[in-house]
């Protein structure tokens, strides 16, 4: 009975593996920390951030590291949204809401964490396994600047990104990692010209960080249909 | 000055009463007549073999209403209690005329609160997710299709808003294109507003311009006036359904319109006042937009407006909007 039960574990851990991204995978660790985390199923997790009403203090956030030159306007501090950031399912309507369109990504496999696969710098399962578990990344972004897996995770810690520098950061704090080259776009995204600022206008400052909008391994965003055109091009006069 | 209004009763003998007894001005006395009629249209209403299709209580109600909200006074005169009382009446006629549950609100501007928007043209792609938002948002017209926003598909290295193109349908963004989007730039000298012949659009404190749906009368001077194609007029009765309506409301932004009156882009008054981001830019999934306070040092837009190269749509007519676009 005992090994039945380790099979079926083994069978559904395989298909996981193919079918969920690493990213939800390495964001594991972390979700356990979601408001809610073990209550909301994924699908009523994804609609409830698809029609996320949320409240201010609803939001996870981390405050931004204190790095000389990219502070927000009047050098005030300012919080990204963690990626633990979860609205749940029946927020008041009153404050500000917020689509995000990386809402898949944010899909809890919390079961599935890093270390399953990657133990240190081992790992453990086979080649072949690795590639069907991975098979989701388009690694357009490393791979058209020379870089491998390693440029950016940790090895021995795949849960961590590797700073050039040789300090560590969170998946929460990506943006150090982006704004190791792209220095420019995370100036202007401190500023608040890059980026989006989530809750309102006033008070507090929380902007969606870089992984809220890019995916990390193919950051260019794609063409899409646009919503319906307007039946007159111009009103007012000047050419009807 | 709503004391001698004993109209909001339609009896005959208040209306003989008052008449009578007070010098009674013009809106006054049309106010009497409307419990004249209301009154008259009970005793028809009673004899016609019609009645029973006509004479039910809500509909005697919302005639009352219709007439009470066709002769009110303009919402700059009205005080605090004509304002909650006029709010309840366009409540009560959402309710009784489309069974709309609806909360209109009449938030003042902030003090030391000025709206400004950044639009960021190397950001658009022109999905116009932002003009669906202000559709729903804003409770336009769908029966005609009213849009405030345009976004408009240039050729790059070219700003002609002439002869570029705001229908595309293609994916986007199109090679070799950026995109622009307009809407109400809420000039801080707007010349839409001294043309109106009745004053039913004005600036508010807070840099947005305004229009009290009531008092317009329809004639569209604003319109020709603005440089901008940003007003839109309502050749038709609006019409919204009750499941799709926002029941957020703000009496100068987006709660029902009538039919012949104009109307325009509010930086969603009802949204903004409260603290909140314009559906516009809270849609937007390229976070092409950036909004805030102008009179803020620390805020956003002056973070963009004094560090990227910005610039304005026809700046030489001095209309001076608040309404910029940089580039990356």
């Amino acid at each position: 009975m005992k090994r039945t039960l380790a099979g079926a574990a083994l069978m559904c851990t395989a298909v996981a593996w193919m079918t969920a991204g690493c990213f939800e995978r390495h964001k594991a660790a972390w979700d356990d920390s979601a408001p809610g985390a073990d209550t909301l199923r994924p699908e009523t997790r994804r609609a409830a951030i698809l029609g996320a009403r949320l409240e201010p203090g609803a939001l996870a956030t981390v405050q931004a590291a204190p790095v000389e030159h990219w502070k927000g306007p009047g050098d005030q501090s300012f919080e990204v949204a963690g990626r633990t950031s979860e609205p749940q399912a029946g927020q008041s309507r009153r404050f500000g809401s917020i689509t995000l369109q990386t809402a898949l990504r944010r899909r809890p496999i919390g079961q599935y964490p890093c270390t399953s696969c990657h133990l240190g710098r081992k790992v453990v399962m086979a080649d072949r396994r690795i590639a069907d578990a991975h098979d989701d990344i388009q690694p357009v972004h490393p791979a058209e600047t020379g870089a491998v897996c390693s440029t950016c995770h940790a090895a021995d810690n795949v849960e961590l990104l590797r700073l050039k520098e040789g300090g560590r950061a969170s998946l929460d704090q990506a943006y150090r990692l982006c704004a190791q080259c792209h220095f420019q776009q995370v100036d202007a995204w401190a500023g608040g010209a890059h980026g989006k600022r989530l809750d309102g206008w006033e008070g507090r400052r929380v902007v969606m960080g870089c992984g809220d909008c890019h995916d990390p391994h193919k950051p260019a965003v794609e063409p899409r249909v646009p919503f319906r055109p307007p039946q007159l091009e111009r009103t007012g006069g000047h050419d009807q | 000055m709503s004391a001698d209004r004993p109209a909001e009763t339609p009896t005959g003998a208040a209306v003989d009463g008052t008449v009578l007894q007070k010098p009674v001005d013009r809106r006054g006395a049309l106010t009497i007549l409307a419990g004249g009629v209301a009154a008259g249209a009970q005793a028809v209403g009673a004899c016609s073999p019609l009645s029973a299709a006509v004479a039910t209580e809500e509909e005697r109600e919302l005639k009352r209403i219709e007439w009470q909200l066709f002769i009110q006074k303009h919402y700059r005169r009205m005080t605090e209690e004509e304002r909650a009382e006029t709010v309840r009446r366009l409540e009560r006629h959402a309710k009784l005329a489309h069974d709309q549950d609806v909360s209109i609100a009449t938030t003042e501007a902030q003090p030391g609160v000025l709206f400004g928007y950044a639009f960021n043209i190397s950001k658009c792609k022109g999905y116009r997710r932002c003009v669906e938002a202000c559709i729903n948002e804003n409770n336009l017209d769908r029966n005609a299709d009213t849009q405030y926003i345009r976004i408009f598909e240039m050729e790059n290295g070219v700003v002609d808003l002439q002869d570029a193109d705001a229908t595309y349908q293609h994916e986007v963004p199109a090679e070799g294109h950026f995109y622009l989007g307009t809407q109400c730039f809420q000039c801080a000298n707007p010349p839409c507003v001294p043309v109106c012949p009745v004053g039913a659009t004005w600036q508010e404190p807070d840099g947005i311009v305004v229009v009290d749906y009531n008092w317009c009368v329809g004639c569209r001077a604003c319109m020709a006036a603005c440089p901008y194609w940003a007003r839109r007029f309502n050749w038709g009765e609006p019409e919204v359904s009750a499941e799709e309506v926002n029941p957020d409301q703000h009496y100068l932004g987006n709660r029902a319109r009538k039919k012949g009156c104009v109307e325009k882009c509010t930086f969603c008054i009802h949204r903004t006042r409260q603290g909140r981001l314009p559906a516009c830019a809270e849609a937007c999934p390229t976070g092409a937009r950036v909004f805030g306070n102008l009179l803020d040092p620390d805020s956003e837009i002056r973070w963009v407006l004094a560090n990227k190269k910005i610039f304005r749509l026809k700046e030489e007519l001095g209309t001076e909007p608040r309404f910029w676009y940089f580039a990356d």
